[in-house]
């Protein structure tokens, strides 16, 4: 275990750890003592859910690390100079003016500069060193507001407000998930850990769509099928349960269940609601407006998803080991690459759903799992091992030109839509290293909690598995940020 | 180092935020009630007529007065006595004084108005499972129904007048059964002879047979067993060698049906091929200290041979059951290499663990002992006779594989009634009785009528609290089980498993000869020269073959043994060591072995004082996909250098001296010895090529959708319904469509164009075990048309997959 004294956020976990189960409620607690087995679903009684300021989520993830001196929260800039002392050097982007006098960001991002004024930016958003710095964790621990391991399988947020929620249109799956390939990629079985339902089962697990312009697949009849086919495959499937000679059964809640699930499912593959799923059918030159890249069509597929009625959209710029954010090396080159690829199609988004009128009942959140450092590894203090080549003396390579060390004492998020403030600035980190979070810090609890809050559900949503409390955030301690609704 | 100050102030805040408003009776108030006053005012004891087991109690007060105002802490009683230093007043009267920390909690929740948990009371808990096993007196024979298992059950029937369901019809008993032993379909032609089968032994027969098939027993029960002890071929923790496999072992285990006792000494006391179970998941960074390798040691035995959830107890004092916190680092600390330092909720508590037992009753573990040994002392405990609970554990998960729901349910929560005790009882000390054989408990269940009855059709799941045993329930296949039966119809299994096991029996050798068709060992002895019967003590010789394969084998095991001792790599990836010249090994080399070059390397190494006999040999018969066979066998081929590669056979710099392998000059010093046992092994390697099974490859997305899970957590149940996004799966996922194609092509390959009619019965058979009513064959007919194609066969292959009656196993 970590010293206390090390950084902040040790000691805020353990102050979480003190007023530990201090949000029981009243139901699983006479359940708990009674020692009686109770279903699941009991745990949601009593708790006192916010009245919803949105009705579906966004999460852009920027996976792998987005460094905030390189995009929401310029520091001192320096151009690359063979024999700078690395140092001198916080941001490798000058900043920029955006939509609103008090905030600057970096350059490359002009589009997400000109819709800031229908933003909320958090520049003090912070994560726990957790003694070495592992995207897999981190990005777990993001996801489900649980630092892995855990002893049950933890839900991702997305399952969370599937399972509290529900979908917001029957035919359509509460939480999907784009960008995300699960197969073929370094650490792959570290992010199916937590692209998942977790205890809430599958029913409320992600649907994948690692590629959003085939996206349409994952919902069309099998490959070679056509249309009619499909409906009469469906046809005799119904026939032949009609003709079962095994009618003691038809009534059986077990094969009722399964048959409800078949149906649900004939349902969406046969829904004109699965034409949001399909990118061919957005008009070109709206579809070009968005398309940098697989990120870029993914927010494209959010908007067509949320429009038709998404309740929780992750669109992910992909976590692959020292790809994109995981910038190890070159980290200036890489990150005006991924400018590119989010800028654009980003600030879209929030054109697009604002002059459909869904930006106000719509929450869009960019995040990540920890910002990055020239110099730093982790937070000061911390015993993460470094894990950068880079020198920390004096740049001597262009490739040596980038913030290569995970960071995780200040991160930016940003918000628009779903009734937070437009055009906020929130918290502060330090002017020099360490670039701390200094002012009004929020932990991932307490992010999740906003976002929930946000979505009309409690922090201290509970949930009862192997008899014991499970909550939407860790402990039931999250609080929602107030101040950045309006 | 730079503090940033203001964080700190507003950390501080938050603590002194946590208000009155937030008082939880459960984890503040009643652990400060239970410690200080429980003993003299709860349960039965009731001290100057004063009890808190309910909140009306507390506020009726006792012989002193009302101890308690709700909301006026100030004018209660309670607070002024446990701050009374009067000694006719203070509370507790005598020991330790509540600290002023509690004291400050209980004013809080008094001024707040005595918020109480409805139903919550201070009393024993209502039921508390017996430890040792339990001698049932069985109740007489109903109707000449005589399996013990019927006579408790009748007899249950009859005290709850519920009427006996009736008896399942015999292919559905067929295909139950099937699926519940071997995880398959039975296949048709079984179903035809057992059909007309008439003799009135033939269902017990069947279980015999069943559960003599040694190998499609254990890849099936390898699913619930890789879940049970979260053992995967993948995952999480393998990519950083933070976690290690048994697979080898327990799939031999279970193909020989070790004894349950033995089996789990095995995995707590364990040897380099059973040490994955209890080494957990090292996860990398800093981790939470109830997931430290220790404490998931206490929770992993805790939960897999004994039902009980030490998570709770991890942490803190289990709220819902007795076990405390000290109890659950005992266990730990059975494991611990080091002192282990006792936290509560992630914080030290100051006090070292000390390694002990939970049921002391049956003895004791010496703390001061070194780790194997303590581990040795535990698997004694654990598998103790007196230990009922850990026979009632595994029968009763077995029972709720067969029958769909535990005598005890949840599995995991065997601190429950069961709803019969006679029945966990009987069943636990027959499994005893019968030297832990896991196969007669499994066989005492099959061959009674009450698992032969029809499964019942409930409108709604059954009630937990307050079930009543009617009769079997319908379970939903496992993923693996779903998997296996799609692909016995279609023929799309794959090609070779992913998990590094043998997959035959090894039988003893026949004492009468010519009881197997011999084998001849083709295979030489060899060394580096020929006369080795005098070779240096400690030579060490490392042997190779090089070959290519045209294409990776579908099934290989090697035979191998030398005098005194080897190490074997295959392509840069140690298999196996031995040090037993006597005894012969089998090695699995289908996952090692692949198309184009491969490599084989074999360190020898001659042990002894003084010079002595060394020889190597090494054969294996590979089976392709073309059907063919091919061998290698060490002979002259095979060359060997004096440098030594490292441990997984790999040189550093390639040596440049190989030179042929020679045969030895006196075979006869080993083959006499070995001879048979290695014929015999080859003979039984080169039986028919079993399917590939779901159970022996890597999760894919439709097993994962279909409720395989990640294991990275202990799963005992997995979940009973089908969900919409698995649909989505079945209905349009290209794993199964791709199934499907290869299925219907199957089926057309197999003759001229099949008519609808005898395609559809071939079908209905293969997968319901009956034949299709006469409407069914309109729908078929439909389907498939007077000249059925590809296509009209995958569809109906599809809808045949996806109805209950093939998805349920009743």
């Amino acid at each position: 275990m970590s010293n206390p004294s090390k950084n902040p956020t040790d000691l805020a976990e353990a102050v979480a750890r003190r007023t530990f189960l201090k949000q029981l409620t009243a139901a699983s607690t006479a359940a708990l003592m009674s020692g009686a087995p109770r279903l699941l679903s009991a745990g949601e009684e009593q708790v006192q859910h916010p009245k919803p300021t949105a009705d579906a989520c966004i999460l852009l993830w920027m996976a792998g690390g987005m460094a905030a001196p390189e995009t929401f929260d310029p520091k001192r800039y320096h151009p690359f100079e063979i024999g700078t002392p690395v140092e001198k050097v916080m941001s490798t982007f000058r900043s920029i003016d955006t939509a609103v006098d008090n905030i600057k960001i970096c350059e490359g991002m002009e589009q997400i500069a000109s819709v800031m004024d229908r933003a909320t930016l958090i520049r003090s958003h912070f994560q726990p060193d957790l003694g070495s710095i592992l995207h897999s964790r981190h990005q777990y621990h993001w996801h489900t507001g649980y630092v892995p391991p855990q002893t049950v399988a933890a839900p991702h947020i997305g399952a969370w407000m599937a399972r509290v929620l529900g979908p917001r249109n029957p035919v359509m799956p509460p939480f999907i998930n784009i960008g995300q390939r699960l197969e073929g990629i370094g650490e792959n079985e570290e992010i199916k850990a937590f692209t998942q339902g977790g205890f809430f089962g599958s029913e409320y697990g992600p649907m994948n769509l690692p590629y959003p312009d085939e996206a349409a697949r994952a919902v069309r009849p099998p490959k070679g099928m056509e249309p009619g086919r499909f409906e009469n495959r469906q046809k005799f499937f119904r026939k032949l349960l009609d003709q079962n000679p095994q009618r003691q059964f038809m009534s059986d809640y077990h094969q009722q269940s399964m048959l409800r699930s078949l149906e649900n499912a004939h349902r969406l593959l046969s829904s004109l609601d699965r034409d949001a799923f399909d990118l061919s059918l957005e008009p070109r030159e709206s579809y070009e407006k968005y398309n940098t890249g697989r990120f870029g069509q993914g927010c494209l597929l959010a908007r067509r998803l949320v429009e038709s009625g998404a309740r929780f959209v992750e669109v992910t710029t992909e976590y692959i080991p020292f790809v994109h954010w995981d910038t190890h090396a070159d980290g200036h080159a890489a990150v005006d690459r991924l400018h590119k690829e989010i800028d654009r199609p980003i600030a879209q988004l929030i054109r697009d759903l604002e002059s459909r009128g869904l930006l106000d009942r719509t929450l869009v959140v960019i995040a990540s799992e920890f910002s990055r450092d020239m110099i730093i590894e982790g937070v000061p203090g911390s015993n993460a091992r470094d894990q950068a080549t880079a020198p920390t003396d004096i740049l001597k390579e262009p490739k040596h030109y980038g913030l290569h060390r995970h960071f995780t004492g200040g991160t930016s998020v940003v918000m628009f839509g779903g009734g937070v403030k437009k055009g906020f600035l929130y918290g502060e980190t330090a002017a020099e290293r360490p670039c701390l979070a200094i002012k009004n810090p929020v932990s991932v609890s307490d992010m999740h909690a906003t976002i929930f809050h946000a979505m009309g559900m409690s922090p201290r949503t509970v949930f009862d598995i192997e008899k014991r409390p499970f909550y939407a955030t860790e402990d039931g301690q999250g609080k929602p940020v107030t101040e950045l609704f309006s | 180092m730079i503090r940033p100050f203001a964080v700190l102030l507003l950390i501080v805040a938050s603590i002194s935020s946590a208000t009155a408003a937030e008082i939880d009776f459960a984890h503040d108030i009643v652990p400060v009630l239970r410690q200080h006053c429980g003993q003299c005012h709860t349960g039965d004891k009731k001290q100057g007529g004063f009890s808190m087991n309910s909140r009306e109690q507390l506020l009726a007060g006792g012989e002193g007065g009302k101890a308690i105002v709700p909301g006026k802490s100030g004018q209660s009683d309670l607070i002024q006595r446990l701050k009374s230093s009067d000694k006719t007043l203070r509370m507790p009267p005598e020991g330790d004084r509540v600290p002023a920390d509690k004291i400050a909690l209980l004013t809080a929740w008094i001024d707040a108005g005595v918020k109480w948990e409805e139903g919550f009371a201070f009393k024993a808990a209502a039921y508390e499972p017996p430890l040792q096993p339990r001698l049932v007196t069985l109740p007489p024979v109903v109707d000449g129904r005589q399996n013990p298992i019927d006579r408790i059950v009748d007899a249950y029937f009859q005290k709850n007048k519920i009427t006996r369901p009736q008896p399942s019809a015999d292919a559905v008993f067929l295909r139950r059964v099937t699926m519940d032993i071997t995880g398959l379909l039975p296949t048709t032609d079984t179903l035809d002879t057992f059909l007309a089968d008439a003799s009135p032994g033939k269902r017990s027969q069947r279980v015999q047979d069943l559960l003599g098939d040694d190998i499609a027993y254990a890849e099936h029960w390898l699913t619930f067993w890789n879940d049970l002890l979260r053992n995967d071929y993948t995952g999480t923790g393998f990519i950083t060698g933070g976690r290690k496999q048994i697979t080898t072992w327990l799939h031999r285990s279970l193909v020989e049906n070790k004894p349950y006792d033995q089996f789990v000494r095995e995995l707590i006391a364990p040897t380099a091929e059973s040490e994955g179970y209890i080494q957990g998941i090292r996860w990398r960074g800093d981790v939470n200290s109830s997931q430290t390798v220790e404490v998931q040691f206490a929770q992993s035995i805790s939960q897999s041979f004994l039902g009980i959830n030490m998570k709770c107890a991890s942490c803190h004092d289990s709220f819902i059951d007795r076990w405390k916190l000290d109890e659950a680092y005992g266990l730990a600390a059975i494991y611990a290499s080091q002192p282990l330092e006792i936290h509560r909720c992630d914080k030290p508590v100051g006090r070292k663990a000390t390694a002990a037992w939970i049921f002391p009753e049956l003895g004791q573990i010496n703390a001061d002992a070194p780790q194997p040994e303590r581990l040795k002392q535990l698997a004694e405990l654990m598998t103790h006779p007196e230990n009922g609970r850990f026979t009632r554990t595994i029968v009763n998960r077995l029972w709720h594989r067969l029958m769909g729901r535990g005598i005890v349910h949840p599995v995991d929560a065997m601190h429950t009634q069961p709803w019969s005790s006679d029945l966990l009882d009987f069943l636990a000390v027959n499994l005893a009785e019968n030297h832990y054989d896991l196969k007669q408990t499994i066989a005492l269940i099959c061959t009674s009528e009450a698992y032969q009855a029809q499964t019942l059709s409930l409108e709604a799941s059954p009630d937990n609290s307050a079930f009543i045993f009617r009769g079997p329930l319908s379970r939903r296949m496992t993923a693996e089980q779903f998997m296996d039966s799609v692909w016995q119809i279609t023929g799309a299994a794959p090609a070779r498993p992913d998990a590094v096991v043998v997959r035959m029996k090894r039988e003893p050798q026949p004492t009468t000869p010519g009881a197997r068709p011999p084998a001849e060992v083709q295979a030489q002895w060899i060394w580096s020269y020929a006369d080795s019967g005098g070779s240096p003590a400690g030579e060490s010789v490392t042997f190779r073959r090089q070959l290519k394969l045209p294409v990776a084998p579908l099934q290989a095991t090697a035979v191998i043994t030398c005098d005194n001792e080897y190490t074997l790599s295959v392509n840069g990836r140690k298999l196996q060591a031995d040090s037993n010249w006597e005894t012969v090994e089998t090695v699995p080399l289908e996952t090692a072995l692949k198309a184009g070059n491969n490599e084989i390397v074999i360190v020898a190494k001659n042990a002894g004082a003084s010079p002595n006999p060394a020889a190597l040999i090494f054969e294996t018969r590979l089976r392709m996909p073309d059907k063919s066979e091919q061998s290698i066998v060490t002979n002259s081929e095979w060359e060997w250098t004096m440098s030594l590669p490292d441990g997984n056979g790999k040189f550093k710099q390639a040596p440049t001296d190989w030179k042929p392998a020679v045969p030895v000059s006196s075979p006869e010093t080993w083959s006499g010895r070995v001879g048979p046992e290695m014929a015999d092994l080859l003979n039984q390697s080169g039986g028919s090529v079993r399917m590939v099974r779901a159970s022996l490859v890597k999760s894919d997305a439709l097993m994962r959708s279909l409720g395989r899970p990640n294991r990275d957590q202990i799963v005992s149940m997995r979940p009973s319904d089908l969900t919409t996004l698995e649909a989505i799966d079945l209905a349009n996922g290209q794993t199964l469509a791709d199934d499907l194609a290869r299925g219907a092509a199957n089926l057309l390959a197999d003759g001229q164009s099949p008519s609808a009619a005898k395609l559809g019965r071939k079908l209905f058979r293969a997968a319901y075990s009956r034949n299709p009513t006469e409407a069914e064959s309109t729908v078929i007919q439909e389907v498939l048309g007077d000249k059925p194609d590809e296509q009209r066969i995958q569809d109906l292959l599809w809808a045949l997959f996806m109805q209950p009656e093939f998805q349920l196993v009743r």
